[in-house]
């Protein structure tokens, strides 16, 4: 698994590829809990990459849902894929996180727009 | 197809890519990413849970008609079933996800445990590709 991170206004966008399981899930709490660490930050989680997921990636996502709240921080999330999103819905957790089917959706939902260009979002209101 | 795996976490790409290789020759095309995640959640919870005295862990599929037929067994320590099967799972509860995942992606799903170990039995209906 590779993980990207990239800072847009504030927001730290963390961007995991390849499969969130069992095998990746330690990598994954390492670098986002590393990067939350003793501070607040506001966390966009980008899932449009994951090609699969199980009950420990969905665990972890939990796990970091509460550390951002509990830090006071805000947290949202990008899925893109169907089999990903069909197993958060399998879990209810889509009526607990915030979920966007792009980044260019999640950016502006937390008022990040430096330069970020939706192109989907603009043919969808064309 | 019948496969017997060490009880340890290396052994769930293999049973994920022998359960899908499975599916899609028998037919099951949109089911078997669906029975494939099953499998491996029930599979974790052996590695996780049961603690198998053999250290083994036993997969077996069956296609039958329109619906394809998953068994996964160990002897194990085994648990109370009753405590969680159809029991709603809380969103942020910090576990349980595992049995709600196997009965959300599957049609039926039985689980019988005792001192001796677990058997869980599940099946996927086939709907045609469109």
């Amino acid at each position: 698994m590779e993980i990207e991170v990239e800072e847009k206004e504030g927001y730290q966008v963390v961007s995991p590829v390849g499969e969130l399981d069992i095998y990746t899930v330690p990598l994954f709490r390492k670098v986002v809990l590393r990067l939350e660490g003793d501070r607040r930050h506001d966390l966009i989680l980008d899932l449009s990459r994951v090609t699969f997921i199980d009950s420990s990636g969905m665990g972890s996502l939990i796990e970091i849902f509460q550390k951002v709240q509990s830090a006071g921080g805000d947290i949202a999330y990008v899925v893109a894929n169907p089999r990903i999103l069909k197993v958060f819905k399998l879990v209810d957790l889509d009526e607990v996180f915030r979920i966007y089917p792009n980044l260019g959706r999640a950016l502006q939902s937390v008022g990040v727009t430096g330069g970020y260009v939706d192109e989907e979002f603009f043919s969808d209101n064309t | 197809m019948v496969a017997d795996l060490s009880c340890a976490k290396k052994s769930l790409i293999r049973a994920r890519s022998k359960v899908i290789k499975f599916a899609e020759e028998h037919g099951f095309l949109k089911e078997a990413e669906d029975v494939a995640l099953a499998a491996q959640e029930a599979l974790k919870n052996i590695i996780q849970h049961a603690c198998p005295a053999d250290y083994n862990m036993h997969l077996e599929c069956i296609a039958d008609g329109d619906r394809i037929i998953v068994e996964i067994s160990d002897t194990g320590v085994g648990f109370d079933v009753s405590g969680v099967t159809n029991t709603p799972t809380p969103p942020m509860a910090s576990h349980g996800r595992g049995i709600q995942i196997i009965e959300g992606l599957m049609d039926e799903v039985r689980i019988t445990s005792d001192q001796e170990g677990t058997l869980v039995h599940m099946e996927k209906m086939h709907k045609p590709v469109s």
